[in-house]
């Protein structure tokens, strides 16, 4: 009757549908706002408030319609990361955040 | 104990509203008089955001009866406020969501009572559903992000996926299927209104295999109902935790069902204090506020921090005391006052079953309906 678990896993698989030219922006009705009381940003929808780290928050900062390669090159030279693993943290994160709707990608 | 910041405001506009769905949960003997100016409800917003909050979700009854809308989603947007309007979508035209969209309105929840024209008229009691059909498209057309609310109850449960395909069909973001919740109207009518176990089990099936199909495409909600679970739900997060509402003549409270469910509780007005005060001081908000006033099983529950005793109206409603623990939890001595309902419907040959639909508020306040013989 529960098919739960079988459900997670397929969505589990989803971060590898997200291709380097995939550019992702914040969906619609979603709002990047600082929180004035603690100085945070936070993800704004219906009904819903998320508080970002700031590891989400620079990537949310960048989706403004360039593409996945150059959001995770950007990161990478600014904070002196290595890039692949910067990369699977973006998708990662991403994947999360389109799964919830509050992130589109094109 | 030292309170919170509140994050979200719920700006109960007006009780009225051209609807008169049998499950709504405003109050059964409301005033329509001394509705908030627009000054007032403005400083209400002002406040708000001073006091932290950061979502304010403009309803009612019907929203849309205020012609100053527009004007307080502005007022909103001032302080920031991220600003959605939950309504029927009864009286918006192509020019007020046109209006709202510059006035700077982030999103509508527009609410629908079946995917089906004839069963929803029948429920909201109104020929209202080709009127949301259209405010659908002026919402679309505006360019704000929509979503669609439906209250689940045993009427139009079997229709899930008919629902979801309306969602999909009007292009929604987020579609929310809520069963119904017992205040208000709601509890009067319990008897027409609960699903049967079968019901609720097929539609959690349903409602779990559309999540996974639509995801990415649609954020569905879907919302339990409460009288099958075996823990209470965590209602408002905590009381005095997160949410706060302020109700059409000014009283500010916890819950937006608690001015009716849990009288002997007495509500500061924004006419005589500042929501600050009433937030942190007012003895409303303190009562149920963190871990201090529960009673056991509650007390020593290991779970005491992650459902906070359920809900206080609800105990309220079924036991005669919103301290006790929510009846809906199966550790709770009332549990059998829900266990009855469930019986009663489960093993009931009628299939369907009268309900009484929701009338106006007028000047004169009604008699309060006897609502201790609807429990019977």
């Amino acid at each position: 009757m529960f098919s739960g678990p079988c459900l997670t896993r397929f969505i589990m698989l989803m971060p590898t549908q997200i291709t380097d030219d995939a550019r992702p922006r914040l969906a619609s009705g979603v709002r990047l706002q600082i929180d004035s009381a603690t100085g945070k940003s936070v993800l704004l929808f219906p009904e819903g408030i998320v508080e970002l780290n700031e590891t989400a928050q620079e990537i949310l900062a960048r989706c403004d319609g360039r593409p996945l390669s150059d959001i995770a090159l950007g990161l990478a030279e600014e904070y002196e990361v290595d890039l692949a693993t910067l990369a699977v943290d973006v998708r990662e994160i991403l994947a999360d955040l389109q799964r919830r709707k509050l992130v589109e990608i094109s | 104990m030292t309170a919170p910041r509140p994050y979200a405001l719920l700006a109960e506009l007006s009780y009225r509203c051209p609807l008169h769905c049998p499950y709504c949960s405003n109050p059964t003997h409301a005033r329509n008089d001394g509705e908030l100016t627009t000054d007032e409800w403005r400083r209400v917003l002002r406040e708000a955001t001073e006091l932290g909050v950061l979502q304010v979700g403009f309803s009612g009854g019907e929203p849309l009866v205020r012609r100053d809308l527009a004007e307080l989603v502005r007022g909103a947007r001032e302080g920031k406020l991220y600003t959605n309007l939950i309504t029927s979508g009864v009286g918006l035209d192509e020019a007020r969501a046109s209006e709202l969209r510059e006035a700077g309105l982030d999103s509508v929840q527009l609410s629908f009572q079946s995917d089906d024209a004839d069963l929803g008229d029948e429920i909201a009691g109104v020929r209202a559903h080709q009127r949301k059909l259209a405010a659908a498209s002026f919402i679309r057309a505006a360019g704000i992000s929509l979503s669609l609310n439906f209250v689940i109850h045993r009427r139009n449960i079997d229709r899930l996926p008919q629902m979801i395909g309306l969602a999909e069909a009007l292009g929604a973001e987020r579609v929310e299927l809520a069963n119904v919740q017992f205040y208000g109207w709601a509890f009067l009518n319990r008897a027409a209104l609960l699903p049967t176990r079968e019901q609720v089990t097929r539609a959690r099936e349903v409602a779990t295999a559309a999540k996974a199909r639509l995801a990415g495409k649609i954020d569905i909600f879907y919302v339990l109902p409460d009288y099958y679970e075996t823990r209470p739900k965590p209602c408002l997060n905590g009381w005095g935790q997160r949410y706060l509402t302020v109700n059409p003549t000014g009283d500010v409270l916890p819950c937006p069902t608690a001015s009716s469910a849990i009288p002997d509780l007495r509500f500061e007005n924004v006419r005589a204090r500042s929501l600050d005060w009433i937030w942190r001081r007012s003895e409303s908000f303190n009562r149920f506020r963190g871990t201090e006033w529960m009673p056991e099983p509650c007390r020593s529950c290991p779970q005491k921090e992650i459902d906070f005793g359920g809900c206080r109206c609800q105990a309220a409603l079924l036991t005669g005391n919103a301290g006790n623990t929510d009846p809906v939890c199966t550790l709770s001595p009332n549990r059998a006052r829900v266990d009855a309902v469930l019986r009663d419907v489960n093993l009931s040959v009628v299939a369907t079953c009268d309900w009484m639909l929701r009338v106006n508020p007028s000047k004169e306040a009604a008699a309060p309906l006897d609502l201790g013989a609807a429990l019977s």
